[in-house]
């Protein structure tokens, strides 16, 4: 029997218990619905909204669509007539999600051979033949067009990246990386507040940064119209897909 | 092929053009706002009181949310400049449309403005406000065709029931 250094008999250290994680209550805690089933504020009839969302949902039976956000490092094999194996695969990081409906876009952004590439694919395209996550990681923003302007290193992915395996379906990370720019000019100017970017580390001087916050409409936020609350909406539209993707 | 295109079309922008810029707007609708949450029945220019219908009932609706709401308390710093209305903001007018799930205002139009400008007037109110009710017009509901087919089937199914 094992003794301790002490030289007496180790007292008896019970088992630790199993904790037991609840995969389906944690699964159903967390929702996703993609943003392009949310319709957009107009005075369009919701009937066409209704028919997108049942074609969508026919589309997502057949292939699955991971749930990604802009951030994540995707691989997009399309079919292609005049490529080799009659398919291509594309890796990037995901820089926007646009559009609503059957038209939602995403763009991948990648650098091959010191060429910054952009490709902007349609979800519900019927050429796409598969759709894999190989990174999950948020940002702090919503559109990442500011890494045009970027320095290359912070677009370049490796082309034969294998996926990185995360276990738990808890939480997103969000990397909260600030990247360094290129130097000016710019496409755009991303100092100024209008485009509201917490992801870039600006090097520019304290009388630019000051001379950009001239442009700051600081009443915007209490606009009330302005404001879309896609709350009550997001639950009727949830229920309605869960329930048809359940069948 | 009519290549001019009409001036007034405005393509699904739903705010209109007040004041100078659009800060003045908002600042033209903060002070509307205020004198309505004051005296809770305004008259003024049609167009405004128009535009100011839909931020008086979002700022209600902030105000269901509760004093205790940071978002909300910010809403209503801004939007009420004399700031003894925002305790009458949330102690009153909050418990008062609590039961009500949508319109808190009413929007009725007036004669014409007797100055220079002739301007549309249009008068704004708060529903359960302590003043004698507004003329609103009503449309007769008894004299419609179906109604009164309806009252006379009524009828002649009363007679035959009971003879």
């Amino acid at each position: 029997c094992r003794t301790s250094s002490d030289g007496e008999p180790a007292k008896f250290q019970p088992p630790p218990k199993p904790v037991i994680i609840d995969r389906q209550k944690q699964r159903e805690e967390r929702r996703f619905l993609s943003p392009e089933f949310i319709p957009p504020r107009g005075r369009t009839d919701p009937l066409k909204f209704y028919i997108e969302r049942k074609d969508m949902i026919q589309r997502r039976k057949v292939f699955n669509i991971p749930e990604f956000y802009v951030g994540h490092i995707l691989a997009v094999t399309t079919a292609d007539p005049y490529a080799n194996e009659k398919a291509n695969r594309f890796v990037g990081i995901c820089i926007q999600r646009g559009g609503k409906g059957l038209g939602a876009t995403f763009i991948l952004r990648n650098v091959i051979e010191d060429q910054g590439v952009e490709i902007c694919y349609e979800l519900y395209n019927p050429r796409i033949q598969a759709i894999e996550v190989l990174k999950l990681e948020k940002r702090l923003d919503d559109n990442l067009m500011y890494l045009r302007d970027a320095l290359p290193e912070y677009s370049t992915f490796d082309v034969n990246m294998k996926p990185v395996f995360r276990l738990d379906h808890e939480e997103v990370p969000v990397n909260k990386l600030q990247v360094r720019m290129k130097p000016k000019p710019w496409s755009k100017r991303w100092e100024r507040p209008k485009y509201n970017i917490k992801g870039i580390k600006f090097e520019l001087p304290e009388k630019k940064m000051k001379e950009a916050q001239k442009w700051n409409k600081p009443w915007l936020e209490f606009d009330m119209m302005r404001e879309y609350d896609t709350s009550k909406i997001e639950e009727k539209i949830w229920k309605e897909v869960s329930e048809e993707l359940k069948k | 092929m009519r290549l001019s295109v009409a001036a007034a079309i405005s393509h699904g922008r739903v705010h209109r053009r007040l004041g100078l810029n659009p800060r003045s707007r908002l600042d033209l609708l903060r002070n509307l706002v205020t004198a309505l949450v004051r005296h809770e029945r305004i008259e003024a220019p049609w167009a405004r009181a128009d535009e100011m219908r839909g931020y008086a009932e979002r700022l209600i609706e902030y105000a269901k949310l509760g004093d205790t709401d940071e978002r909300a308390m910010r809403m209503a710093n801004f939007w009420l400049t004399e700031k003894d209305l925002i305790h009458k903001l949330f102690k009153v007018l909050a418990p008062r449309f609590q039961p009500h799930p949508g319109s808190y205002t009413r929007l009725l139009q007036i004669p014409n403005r007797d100055n220079l400008d002739r301007a549309k007037m249009a008068v704004i109110e708060l529903k359960g406000n302590p003043f004698p009710p507004l003329i609103t017009p009503r449309r007769d509901t008894d004299k419609t065709l179906l109604n009164q087919l309806l009252k006379g089937y009524r009828q002649d199914m009363q007679q035959a029931a009971a003879p």
